[in-house]
């Protein structure tokens, strides 16, 4: 009996953990916070534009119910506002420009007015104040006892159309407030971080007489050809530790999935049906999840890179596009219409590969490239919606979804 | 007594375990919180060692192919001889109403325009960025050049690239407009 008792609140346990499983809104239940500004230093411009970007990353964690007022108060005043009397935390900090021109952040956060967190904070350029505010957030995740929030310290690096053949290549913060274009004129698309330090990235070049795919070290600014093929030539997946590639190559007019050795600088290859194989991304220690038109029509599909079976991994939807994977899920686009001449509904789905359950993630739009994040926290996507392109976030665990829209241009594609 | 309780016990986890709906449930009710921007922000630099890539501008595509063709009047008069051939949506077989315009095409390949080499761009409507997309846009590009190779003319003369959704003629959201950027072009290289 006994046996059985664990048995079952084993199954309880696994099933409480499946991210697939929608978690009920809990904006009731969760702690308040308020924000208070004791800036000194700098404009109110900039002391606003700190403050609302440390909003939406309080926001973002989704674990407080964040109060947008914007307060001032003495950085060593004993009580919090007023106003903020019954909040559970107060959240205060000061912007302090140094003599060298370097933006230093002193945070504390007190509970009841008892000061339960203190930390500084520096930073050379007060330009990429956001990623302070990230980092702070960060930390407090932290110190709530939360599942880390890598990803929000991490960069992500896109493609923007800004005219036919035309397009740039971006590196930016998650939420686009931060934009340095990396790679200017030209065509080039299809970005992905060589490693996961995200100190090198590769991309697919148009402008030569055949794709080409190309490799950028940031740290020294240089440019290396790593190859090129007819029709296509796009770096899908770049593994863990940075050593193999999956590239979509299209020889012959034939898209494939190939293996590529940064070391060995040895291709293979890996799919060889007569249709499409695309997208290829890597799962597990020796196998691939890829997108292929074998059944009449796009869907996900997965192998094992030393075998040539194949198996089919998705059942719902009948036009499935694009996809990432983190260890057992995996996320995916489906059409969800299939009209030629009126706006299609392209949706994201979760699926576990242990279980059979289905998630919509998204509801309106076309919702496409979805990117886990490295800690597979949170998945990241492209939304465009009614002539608006952006870029998602959600998060899997707490059921939001944040958007932050471009200024201009679309975005292509995008890692993270 | 014991029995009784290890029973609801186990009983209250089947019905815990046991109702999850498999019917994807979706919120559509204020799930999406807009962030607010803080700032138009224009491309910036953080350190120096950013900026430095910075230097791969716009000067490598002026010097494309594309700057070669224009200097040429006879490739480019040759290039609008040739028709764009267009495709259904998601489909990369050649239509009935478009063999003639391939006969024609092939027709010009394989005679005023015997001493070019011919790139074929294929293209996708606006519904996807992804690789599927593109690899759209390069099967409507080898079937145009599986067609031609049929009707006489050199493989070794083709090549191929597609841009899938990224290179459209019309912007507008319309049926004709999205039938328009379903095609293969034809660019002549010397």
């Amino acid at each position: 009996m006994k046996i059985l008792i664990s048995f079952l609140m084993a199954i309880t346990v696994a099933f409480a953990s499946d991210a697939t499983i929608e978690v009920i809104k809990r904006v009731d239940s969760l702690p308040t916070i308020a924000v208070e500004d004791s800036s000194e230093s700098y404009d109110n411009k900039f002391k606003m534009k700190f403050f609302k970007s440390l909003i939406a990353d309080l926001n973002v964690l989704s674990i407080f119910n964040v109060d947008r007022y914007h307060r001032e108060v003495k950085y060593d005043a004993n009580e919090v506002a007023y106003e903020n009397k019954d909040m559970d935390y107060v959240l205060r900090y000061r912007l302090v420009k140094s003599d060298n021109g370097s933006l230093n952040v002193n945070l504390k956060i007190l509970t009841k007015n008892d000061t339960v967190f203190v930390k500084n904070y520096k930073i050379n350029n007060p330009k990429i104040y956001m990623f302070v505010s990230h980092t702070i957030a960060y930390d407090i995740n932290k110190f709530m006892g939360e599942d880390p929030v890598e990803w929000m310290k991490r960069k992500v690096i896109f493609s923007r159309i800004i005219a036919p053949q035309k397009s740039e290549l971006v590196i930016a913060d998650y939420t686009l407030e931060y934009q340095h274009v990396v790679v200017k004129g030209g065509f080039n698309i299809f970005p992905k971080w060589a490693n996961k330090e995200q100190t090198a990235f590769y991309y697919s070049s148009l402008d030569e007489k055949k794709p080409t795919l190309k490799y950028v070290d940031i740290k020294t600014a240089k440019s290396k050809v790593i190859g090129s093929s007819d029709g296509m030539m796009i770096c899908s997946d770049v593994s863990d530790d940075g050593s193999k590639l999956l590239l979509t190559k299209a020889p012959n007019g034939q898209p494939d999935i190939y293996m590529y050795d940064v070391n060995t600088k040895i291709t293979s290859r890996l799919t060889k049906y007569g249709g499409i194989d695309v997208s290829g991304s890597f799962m597990g220690k020796d196998s691939i999840v890829f997108v292929s038109d074998r059944l009449g029509y796009p869907n996900i599909f997965s192998k094992n890179i030393n075998s040539n079976s194949v198996e089919q991994m998705v059942y719902y939807g009948k036009s499935n596009i694009s996809c990432s994977t983190f260890g057992e899920y995996i996320v995916y686009k489906s059409r969800e219409t299939s009209n030629a001449f009126a706006n299609n509904t392209f949706n994201l789905h979760l699926i576990s590969t242990e279980t059979d359950f289905i998630r919509r993630l998204t509801a309106v739009g076309v919702n496409e490239f979805p990117r886990f994040s490295v800690d597979g926290d949170a998945i990241i996507f492209i939304k465009n919606y009614k002539a608006q392109s952006s870029i998602g976030i959600i998060r899997l665990n707490h059921n939001k979804n944040y958007l932050f829209p471009l200024k201009y241009g679309k975005v292509q594609s995008l890692d993270w | 007594m014991k029995s009784i309780v290890i029973s609801s016990v186990v009983i209250a986890l089947l019905v815990l375990t046991g109702c999850s709906s498999k019917e994807p449930a979706v919120d559509t009710s204020s799930q999406y919180e807009s962030v607010e921007k803080v700032a138009p922000v224009q491309s910036e630099t953080v350190s120096s060692d950013e900026s430095s890539v910075m230097s791969e501008d716009g000067s490598r595509a002026s010097a494309s192919d594309y700057a070669s063709v224009s200097s040429s009047d006879s490739m480019s008069s040759l290039e609008n001889d040739l028709s764009t051939i267009y495709f259904d949506f998601d489909k990369f077989n050649i239509r009935e109403d478009m063999q003639n315009n391939i006969a024609n095409d092939a027709s010009i390949v394989n005679g005023a325009a015997i001493k070019f080499s011919v790139k074929l761009e294929g293209n996708c409507d606006e519904w996807g960025s992804d690789e599927y997309n593109f690899a759209l846009g390069l099967k409507r590009a080898n079937s145009v050049k599986k067609s031609l190779v049929a009707q006489g003319v050199n493989t070794n003369r083709i090549t191929m690239v597609s841009f899938g959704e990224s290179n459209p003629t019309c912007t507008e959201k319309t049926k004709d407009c999205w039938a328009k950027n379903r095609r293969v072009d034809f660019k002549l290289l010397p």
